[in-house]
C-alpha cells in the first residue's frame, strides 16, 4: 500500500465507525421514543 | 417538540427524568457537518506536507482530535462517576454511561488510525510501547465498563459498581499522557503548542480538527443521555 493508501483507509474507516455508530445510535432513540411514547398516560 | 416528563424511578437513585430532546441538539448536529467539511480539505489538501513522514501524517489531523475526545469523555465519566457516589442521583450516571460508550468509539478510532500512521512512519503497524500500551489498556478499561455495565441488572448497585470502575479506570488517563515523557518512547512528544512546534497551517488544521471532535462528542452525548433516560424509562414500565 502506498501512503496515500494509509491514509485513505484511517480517513474512510474512522467515517464508517463514527457513521455507523450515530446510526446505530439515532435508530436506537427513535424506537425507544415511540415506546415510551406509547406508555405515557393518556 | 416533545415536553412530557416521564414518571421519576425508584430505585434508590431517584430522579425525574425529562426525555425531551435538548434544544441545541439541532444546532450541534449542523455545527459538526459543517465543521467535518471544513476539516476534511484542511488536513488532505492545505496542509503542508510534513517533511519527515510524508503524507501518512494527515491522519495525524483526526487521530490526535479523537484522542483528546478520549480523555475527555473518561474525565467526564470520572466526574460523573464522584457524581453518583455523592449524591445518588441517576442523571450522573446516565452521564457517566454515555460518555464513556462514546469514548470507548472514539478511543477505538485511536487504535485504528494510529497503526495505519505507524505502519509507514515506523515499519509496524503495532509496537509494545508505553503511550500505546497505556492507550490500549484504557480502552480495556472502559470495554469493561461497559460490559459491566450489562452485566448487573439492578440500577442502583449498577450505577454503583461501574462509578468505582470510572473513577480507578481514569487513573490510567495521565498515564497515558506522561508516559510519552516517563519512559523511552517511539511516540511523537507533546510538542504542539512549544516554540518552534507546529508550522501554522498545520497547527490551525489541528485546531479545527479539535473544535469538529469536540461539537461531534456534545453532540453524541445529547442523542445518547437522552436514548439512556427512554431505555431506563421504559425498562421501568416493562418490569414493573
Amino acid at each position: 500500500m502506498n501512503d496515500w493508501g494509509y491514509v485513505a483507509v484511517a480517513y474512510v474507516g474512522s467515517a464508517l465507525l463514527y457513521g455507523i455508530y450515530v446510526t446505530w445510535l439515532l435508530r436506537k432513540e427513535r424506537r425507544l421514543e415511540r415506546s415510551a411514547g406509547d406508555l405515557q398516560p393518556r | 417538540m416533545r415536553t412530557e416528563t416521564l414518571p421519576a424511578l425508584d430505585e434508590g437513585l431517584a430522579d425525574v427524568r425529562p426525555t425531551a430532546r435538548a434544544p441545541y441538539r439541532k444546532l450541534l448536529g449542523t455545527a459538526t457537518i459543517v465543521l467535518f467539511a471544513v476539516l476534511i480539505p484542511l488536513a488532505l489538501v492545505w496542509a503542508p506536507q510534513d517533511a519527515k513522514q510524508g503524507d501518512p501524517q494527515r491522519i495525524f489531523y483526526i487521530h490526535v482530535p479523537a484522542a483528546w475526545i478520549g480523555f475527555l469523555a473518561f474525565f467526564v465519566v470520572f466526574v460523573g462517576s464522584i457524581g453518583v457516589l455523592r449524591t445518588g442521583k441517576r442523571r450522573w450516571d446516565d452521564i457517566a454511561a454515555s460518555s464513556a460508550e462514546i469514548g470507548t468509539i472514539f478511543t477505538t478510532a485511536v487504535l485504528i488510525t494510529g497503526p495505519l500512521w505507524g505502519r509507514p512512519v515506523w515499519g509496524v503497524y503495532w509496537t509494545w510501547d508505553p503511550r500505546l500500551t497505556s492507550y490500549l489498556l484504557l480502552w480495556l478499561i472502559y470495554l469493561s465498563y461497559l460490559v459491566l455495565r450489562g452485566y448487573v441488572p439492578e440500577p442502583a448497585r449498577r450505577a454503583r459498581y461501574s462509578a468505582v470502575l470510572g473513577i480507578v479506570g481514569f487513573l490510567d488517563v495521565p498515564i497515558v499522557y506522561l508516559s510519552t515523557r516517563w519512559w523511552r518512547s517511539e511516540h511523537p512528544t507533546q510538542f504542539v503548542f512549544e516554540r518552534g512546534g507546529l508550522p501554522t497551517e498545520m497547527l490551525i488544521t489541528l485546531l479545527v480538527g479539535i473544535a469538529t471532535f469536540t461539537v461531534f462528542y456534545a453532540y453524541l452525548m445529547t442523542v445518547r443521555v437522552r436514548a439512556g433516560r427512554l431505555q431506563e424509562a421504559v425498562d421501568e414500565e416493562v418490569f414493573s
